[in-house]
């Protein structure tokens, strides 16, 4: 740009002023790159006019050559900056006008690109085990094929309990000779012992995998279902510990604004044991027929570790306590999505299977 | 189980509404599934007493009634043998509407206009009786509502006992919880008996053969009943409850169990043989017909109650036929005992005899409490049936069940917890459930409470059922919610969990769908794969008891349930299936009770990968779809050791198909169903498969990438079109071509596939892309073309390979 000063220097001077005031006009009617060149070649080509006074100079005085050439080449910077800023301008606009030229149907459909999704069972499983690694845990595994030992009787389940009859719990026969006490776990509690047979205190487990149960299936009876159980034994660890740990994992899984209530209940490897529900999101906790009516929903069981299993794994009850819990994988995916039916996760069908 | 709350209150003062008593037993371990208010049903009835009958001008059978329904009289016809004069009955007037539904109008009867109708109490769905009108007892006034007038009007808390709590299978049970829960005191229900007549120990001969399975046995006689049926509030609260009433004897017994616990059994006292009842186990292939009339073969396993003459009942299932009470019934010998839980569990299962009795036996009934449900049983049989009650009780015990001595450190209980407690609370929650405090023993700062636990309570056995109790009528909710204080837990997953979440996330990524499918499949999927077991185990862990032969076999492949997956989506119209599924196989191993569980990961595809679209064609899913996802897979995990074998699967095409090595082992198969496999499975053959062990994927991927240089100076570019016989693998040109391309050859990539007029019967030619270039200095053309005759005079000597013109 051109200071004020010497622009008006430059207007001072009979010449010069002559020559600056043309050129901005020819600046501002040039309409195309072509106008600029004409203008570039009128004004400070070989002959072009200011090309011209600048070669003049050299008839004048000391003194005057000194101003009119400090003024013409200011002037001539001016206007070969306002050319390449102006031609640089129509060009883009020459540009433009051919490419809005064309026409594109935008509305055709993009180029298809395979998609892909993960199982619903396996995102909650993940969600599971990732709000628990935020809360210290490891992630373990056991056998889908278990002993009884593991599934019942290291856990307190006495040997006529009705759960191992042949109608709840599915027995496995193996090539390698005649046992009755191979089966398919019912649970995935087996693990705590598994786990706790290996390690000694502190612990601080889930253990995600599938489970079995001699169930026919219907909408709420999958023989096959997912479970995620979880172990935390330490030094002192409390009821208390089990509810808020459990009340933070429900507000991570259901939201913020779900109430979460702890009710006594018995399980046999637990005690003291709790049932855990969520107010029901159906509802507003009002009650309806998704809650049967008490605007709560069943999430999970739970407890402080049974003495008896501690015993039976040799950690000593006296030392340590710890909790345990299980919850249903396909259980919190119905409430949390509203899927109305279990047989639907295991059928496959791509059109829920791309749902998700 | 079913609790009326007008029953309830005979035991203890509801002093809260329905709602917060049921709030307050959920909160404290019995939790209520359900409250349903009854007698809505009957609002549109009312009460009615019959003022005059006349017979009926136009038909035999009928009267015409005038009833009184408190003020205004209306005729009423009736076809009921029982109506008359003075009869009070309920009556359902023209808009009422039935229990099955029918609507009640003003009709003309043979020319009498009928304004209602009295009803009998099937009509009213109040039980079977339909012989005559219900007849209401003193006491109902003509207008009343009909409700009112039955006291029909009752909430039933539906609750939910867990199998620790016996003791609250009944109507005492669950006012001992109500009254610690609201503070206030139970009541014994009336038993004032009259005893007369010749002591019942004359009568009655009990012997315990087999005391393991019966450690009581209490009976009573009552003589001179009259048989009947039951009042009526008896049987409302029986149906509140959801038993059926049946006659006033076994009314009782069935009223007096839900009432205290106690299953009890009315044997008709003259069919049993010399009143001497013997329980023991029953002989192998011993037989009893019992009160269904079926007759059951027994084993050494159940307990029976016998006569001399044999078994008269399944102990703690079900009577006998033989002994049954019924109409002609005067005297009964009433069985008040304490049964084996396990077997008596054993014995209802095994004959399919589930019942409100063995139930509770299976729980565990109070073996302190057989006397007084017997002498409760006896007195209502006294007052509802007539009877005299024989003097005494023969009740004989092979053995004493105690109550059991328990301590509770006071600092242990608060300790797991969570809480502060005080030696003083705690007794008096311990105290509230019925629990004899017997001592509190201050040691330092130690505080001890000593207990006696009722022998209603076989749940109360250790320190920890104490903490138990005292944590649950303490209140879940006001145990303060904490986490664990330690800082030990460091979370995280391992390397191998990480590894397995992103192969799941690159199938996803790739554009397959994951798919859960069963772990038991079906005998004839390994007919159908694997005919003579070449590749599948020989030996299959199976199920003993699977619910269908289609389930009857763990998986030892994921391949039958994609394929299955497969199939059900065809079936449905859905035409391009991409599935992946990550899960585990089983397979038996020697000398191993459990089976291997490899982790393994499968995929099938049909249908197209890509649709036909506006402006591309469609591309059919084949093999090389499926070695893409394979490669692009191995990629993503930067395994870089890896090869294909041409090997032999039964269940695969025998030319599209090969094994997958990784990291110098086996690791799956990849290839084309077997036509045969589709033929048999009713799938298309164009189904494309992979299936691959995930321990193997895991163990070779590469989680620490280390950095390789990125090129600082221009590549040179050179394609190289080879011509070699058919019989060649690319593989094998590349591998030529790679190793004489050595240092300075970067990349080869095939981009051309040629057979045709151009080339010889048998030939194909194969063009390269090559890149060539050094990594500290511009290569010159000169040194790439030499690298490149070098790799074509190889090509020529080692496969046969000559350069295409
Ligand atoms: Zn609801």
């Amino acid at each position: 740009m051109i200071s004020r000063k010497l622009r008006e220097e430059i207007d001072a001077d009979p010449e010069l002023g002559v020559i600056y005031r043309e050129a901005q006009t020819a600046l501002e009617s040039a309409a195309d790159p072509g106008d600029i060149e004409s203008v570039r070649v009128s004004f400070l080509g070989r002959k072009g006019r200011l090309s011209a006074l600048l070669q003049g100079i050299k008839d004048l005085s000391p003194e005057e050559r000194r101003r009119v050439g400090r003024l013409g080449n200011n002037l001539k910077t001016w206007l070969e900056n306002s050319l390449e800023k102006k031609g640089d301008m129509l060009r883009r606009q020459e540009l433009e006008g051919t490419l809005a030229g064309e026409r594109l149907d935008i509305t055709l459909p993009g180029r298809y690109m395979p998609f892909g999704t993960r199982h619903l069972l396996s995102r909650i499983i993940e969600e599971i085990e990732d709000i628990f690694i935020g809360m210290g845990y490891r992630v373990v595994e056991g056998p889908e094929v278990e002993l009884d030992y593991y599934n019942f009787e290291a856990l307190n389940t006495p040997d006529w309990h009705p759960s191992k009859s042949l109608s709840d719990t599915f027995y496995v026969n193996v090539p390698d000779g005649e046992h009755s006490d191979v089966l398919l776990r019912t649970h995935t509690s087996p693990v705590q012992i598994r786990v706790m047979e290996k390690t000694p205190p502190p612990l601080y487990v889930i253990a995600p995998g599938k489970a079995y149960r001699h169930d026919v299936p219907d909408a709420t009876h999958s023989p096959m279902f997912h479970q995620v159980e979880g172990l935390a034994v330490d030094e002192g660890i409390t009821l208390g510990d089990l509810k808020g740990t459990l009340e933070h994992f429900a507000k991570r899984m259901f939201g913020d604004d779900r109430l979460v209530r702890f009710r006594p209940h018995f399980f046999p490897f637990t005690e003291p044991s709790a049932e855990v529900d969520v107010s029901c999101n159906i509802c507003g906790g009002t009650g309806c027929r998704v809650c049967s009516g008490t605007g709560w929903l069943e999430i999970l069981g739970s407890g402080m570790v049974d003495p008896n299993v501690f015993e039976y794994v040799g950690y000593d009850s006296e030392a340590i306590s710890g909790f345990a819990f299980g919850m249903g994988v396909e259980r919190i995916a119905l409430l949390k999505y509203g899927v109305p039916d279990i047989r639907y996760f295991f059928d496959n069908d791509l059109r829920l299977l791309g749902q998700y | 189980m079913r609790v009326s709350l007008e029953w309830l209150a005979e035991y203890v003062d509801l002093v809260k509404s329905p709602q917060e008593l049921a709030d307050l037993l959920t909160g404290s371990g019995t939790a209520v599934d359900g409250i349903e208010v009854l007698g809505g049903e009957y609002e549109a009835f009312i009460v009615g007493r019959v003022v005059d009958v006349s017979s009926h001008p136009g038909a035999d059978r009928l009267t015409v009634c005038r009833v009184d329904l408190g003020g205004e009289v209306a005729d009423i016809v009736c076809g009921a043998p029982n109506v008359r004069v003075g009869a009070v009955s309920p009556v359902a007037l023209p808009g009422a509407k039935l229990p099955d539904g029918s609507v009640i109008s003003e009709t003309s009867i043979r020319g009498v206009t009928s304004r209602g109708m009295l009803l009998s109490e099937r009509e009213l769905g109040i039980s079977e009786e339909a012989a005559g009108i219900m007849l209401l007892e003193e006491g109902a006034q003509a207008g009343d509502k009909l409700v009112d007038a039955l006291g029909m009007r009752d909430t039933v808390l539906e609750l939910e006992i867990t199998p620790n709590r016996p003791d609250c299978l009944s109507m005492m049970g669950i006012a001992r919880e109500v009254a610690a829960l609201t503070g206030e005191k139970t009541r014994w229900p009336r038993c004032e008996l009259r005893e007369e007549g010749c002591p019942a120990e004359h009568d009655v001969r009990v012997e315990i053969v087999d005391g393991d399975l019966c450690s009581r046995y209490a009976a009573r006689v009552i003589d001179r009943l009259e048989m009947g049926n039951s009042p009526w509030w008896m049987r409302r609260r029986l149906r509140a409850a959801g038993i059926r009433p049946i006659s006033n004897v076994v009314d009782v017994t069935n009223y007096v169990m839900l009432e205290l616990g106690q299953p009890l059994h009315a044997f008709d006292y003259d069919l049993v043989r010399e009143g001497h009842i013997i329980v023991r186990r029953a002989a192998s292939g011993e037989r009893i017909t019992t009160l269904d009339g079926v007759e059951r073969s027994l084993t050494t396993e159940d307990l029976l109650i016998c006569d001399p003459g044999g078994p008269i009942a399944l102990a703690g299932v079900m009577g006998g036929e033989h002994t049954e009470v019924g109409e002609g019934t005067t005297k009964v010998l009433l069985e008040s005992a304490h049964f084996d839980p396990a077997n008596t569990m054993r014995t209802a299962r095994t004959h399919e005899l589930p019942s409100e009795a063995s139930y509770r036996f299976e729980r565990g009934v109070d073996p302190g409490g057989c006397v007084r449900a017997a002498d409760r049983a006896a007195y209502l049989m006294q007052e509802l049936g007539r009877g005299v009650v024989e003097p005494g009780v023969v009740d004989v015990r092979a053995r004493v069940i105690r109550p059991i001595r328990l301590e509770l450190r006071v600092k242990h209980a608060a300790g797991l917890i969570g809480i502060s407690l005080r030696g003083e609370d705690v007794a008096a929650l311990l105290r509230s459930i019925a629990l004899d405090v017997l001592e509190i023993k201050e040691d330092g700062d130690e505080t001890t409470i000593g207990v006696e636990a009722p022998t209603f309570r076989p749940d109360l056995v250790r320190e920890i059922d104490l903490v138990e109790e005292v944590a649950r009528l303490y209140g879940y909710d006001r145990i303060p919610a904490t986490l664990p204080r330690s800082s030990h837990n460091v979370g995280h997953l391992t390397q191998e969990q990480k590894t397995r979440r992103e192969i799941a996330g690159v199938m996803a990524g790739i554009g397959l769908h994951e798919a859960i499918t069963l772990a038991f499949i079906s005998q004839r999927w390994l007919d159908t794969l694997d005919p003579e077991r070449k590749y599948l185990p020989s030996e299959l862990a199976s199920l003993r008891n699977p619910i269908s032969v289609e389930t009857a076999i763990m998986r030892p492949s994921l391949l039958p349930g994609m394929l299955e997956a497969v199939g059900f989506n065809l079936n449905r119209r859905m035409t391009d299936i991409h599935l992946f599924e990550i899960g585990r196989v089983f397979r038996p191993l020697r000398g191993d009770k459990l089976p291997a569980e490899p982790l393994m990961l499968g995929c099938a595809l049909a249908g197209r990968w890509l649709p036909k679209q506006w402006d591309r064609e469609e591309e059919e899913v084949d093999f090389f779809t499926c070695k893409g996802i394979l490669e692009r897979l191995l990629q993503s995990l930067h395994i870089t050791d890896w090869d294909l074998r041409r090997e032999r699967m039964p269940f695969l095409h025998p030319a599209r198909s090969c094994a997958v090595g990784i990291g110098g082992a086996d690791a799956g198969y990849l290839g084309m169903i077997h036509p045969r496999v589709a033929a048999e499975a009713s799938l298309p053959e164009n189904i494309a498969v992979l299936e691959l062990d995930m321990a193997r994927l895991t163990s070779v991927a590469q989680s620490l990438i280390p950095y390789q240089e990125i090129p600082r100076y221009p590549s040179i570019q050179m394609d190289l079109a080879m011509v070699v016989a058919e019989e060649v693998d690319s593989q094998d040109v590349e591998g030529v071509i790679r190793e004489v391309g050595g240092d300075l050859l970067r990349d080869v990539r095939l981009f051309d596939l040629y057979r045709g007029r151009q080339l010889g019967v048998s030939e194909k030619s194969l063009a390269y892309s090559l890149s060539f270039y050094a990594m500290d200095r511009t290569l010159r053309d000169e040194e790439a073309r030499s690298v490149y005759d070098d790799i074509v005079s190889a090509l020529a000597q080692r496969c046969g390979a000559r350069l295409r013109a």
